[in-house]
């Protein structure tokens, strides 16, 4: 076994163990939420949907933010590690976006009695997800991994680019298109447990991020000096 | 060293003759316009849904797909030509070659546009009179929004190996924007609203263009470079 | 007496076994793609 794989080996061994605490955290944040917090009057057990879907914004929005960065710096750079970076994180950043996509609908449904609105959250987090899907399926299409690092940032910037835009599309409809009054899904304060219990749990999911990444960054390495050691053999 | 914008023109109508010459992006796209139009209107029930409520969004429908169609085939041909290796051989500062090939697009997708418009009123009995002006305008605008991020992603899609899906599946965000945009603009537009009601969506068109024009010809070297 | 908040206890269970679910898959499927590119080395 080559050194490079080696150190590959001990990258993906330090992600699983991380992601495995953090899965582990999790399910003390499942007690939390179901036991520990009160059940909104309103919203009923529902409301406590809450605890996982907002986690996984934050950690989806932070996975896009960071491939979005990782690609600029990439182009200006040139650094390779960089590019394994973005790759890691954008993947883990689908698997954010799919909790978000499916936790979210399934919170909608009884509390605003559809399955999906395209309010701002949904519709952003609805072309975070394409654009990561776009992006992943870029960089499966193209052989050369320089070209592949070339194309990736290209879509990276411009797709964290287009964000602010889709917000803003989906302010101006809004706002010239009033929508019936809906509940708003979070309280306007949130007595203690509540907070606590999304505090925890933002922090488990951003635990569970830096665990993925890691790993899904080791396996490109490990990836890599095989591929190297099969060139020099 | 040729002035840049000279350089761009020469490039955009090289690829406008080339075009004329095998007219294959044309006719598809032509064909695919009028055969979205014509089902569309088979498609609704006019007791139910009136005309103008529909018409806004199935010519933006038309117009977006009939884009993608026309950059798929334009590169393709250019990839068979293996025109651009010659082209890029040469000293050509990338911004220009961008630029000529945006160009070229935004004409042969304008055309498509220019001959689906009477077909859409021809289909959907929409009188365009007095809107025309402002038709012309925001078609040009989101064109021009859409046309320049497919012409960047093209150039990329054309290296991958599923370059038909990879072009649609990159392009689809990016078109969302314009698209809303043009929607709401043409449908008030076609109902004679002032223009207060849509200088947002127009304030948005605008910006949508300048960022994205820029950026697509600055990572246009990116992609065509080793 | 306070009205009773609605009875839709069946969807926070979905979403929480989904959750759970898509989180502990990827776990899962990392692990095998690590234990994959390990055997495949000792070929090597």
């Amino acid at each position: 076994m080559t050194v490079a794989s080696a150190q590959a080996a001990g990258v993906v061994r330090r992600g699983l163990v991380l992601s495995a605490i953090g899965l582990l955290a999790l399910g003390g944040v499942y007690v939390l939420a179901l036991g520990h917090t009160p059940v909104e009057a309103r919203q009923g057990l529902a409301q406590k949907i809450f605890y996982l879907h907002v986690p996984a914004a934050w950690s989806a929005l932070l996975s896009f933010s960071l491939v979005g960065i990782a690609s600029a710096l990439y182009l200006w750079l040139k650094d390779p590690r960089l590019d394994r970076f973005a790759a890691a994180s954008a993947e883990v950043g689908v698997v954010f976006s799919a909790i978000m996509l499916t936790t979210g609908p399934i919170w909608a449904k009884p509390i605003w009695g559809t399955w999906w609105t395209w309010d701002a959250r949904l519709t952003l987090t609805l072309f975070v997800f394409f654009l990561f899907i776009g992006y992943l399926g870029l960089r499966a299409a193209v052989h050369d991994p320089a070209e592949r690092a070339r194309f990736s940032a290209v879509v990276g910037i411009l797709g964290m680019l287009l964000v602010p835009f889709i917000h803003l599309s989906v302010y101006l409809f809004r706002t010239l298109h009033p929508q019936p009054i809906v509940l708003k899904p979070s309280a306007p304060s949130l007595p203690p447990e509540m907070l606590t219990t999304l505090l925890v749990s933002t922090l488990v999911f951003t635990l569970l991020y830096l665990g993925f990444v890691t790993t899904r960054y080791g396996l490109a390495l490990a990836d890599e000096a095989r591929e190297d050691a099969r060139d020099a053999a | 060293m040729p002035d840049p914008l000279r350089l761009a023109l020469a490039i955009a109508a090289k690829d406008i003759r080339a075009e004329l010459r095998s007219r294959t992006a044309l006719q598809s796209a032509l064909v695919f316009a009028a055969l979205v139009l014509v089902v569309f209107n088979f498609a609704r029930d006019p007791t139910v849904l009136a005309a103008t409520d529909l018409a806004p969004s199935v010519l933006w429908v038309t117009f977006a797909l009939a884009a993608m169609v026309t950059l798929n085939r334009a590169f393709n041909v250019e990839r068979e030509n293996a025109a651009l290796d010659g082209l890029l051989l040469a000293p050509v500062p990338r911004e220009a070659l961008f630029l000529g090939k945006l160009l070229a697009n935004l004409a042969f997708v304008g055309t498509v546009e220019l001959v689906t418009l009477p077909l859409f009123m021809l289909f959907f009995n929409v009188s365009l009179g007095r809107a025309l002006p402002g038709l012309l305008g925001v078609t040009a605008l989101a064109t021009i929004g859409f046309v320049a991020v497919g012409t960047l992603f093209s150039a990329m899609a054309v290296r991958t190996r599923f370059a038909e899906l990879m072009l649609p599946v990159l392009l689809l965000p990016f078109m969302v924007p314009p698209l809303i945009a043009a929607v709401q603009m043409t449908s008030r537009l076609l109902a004679d609203r002032p223009l207060s009601e849509m200088w947002g969506w127009l304030r948005l068109l605008a910006l949508y263009d300048v960022v994205f024009v820029t950026l697509c010809m600055m990572a246009f070297s990116a992609v065509v470079d080793e | 007496m306070p009205p009773e908040p609605p009875q839709n206890g069946e969807y926070l269970v979905a979403a929480y076994v989904i959750t759970a679910v898509i989180l502990m898959g990827y776990w899962v499927a990392l692990w095998r793609r690590a234990k994959a590119i390990v055997s495949g080395k000792g070929k090597t």
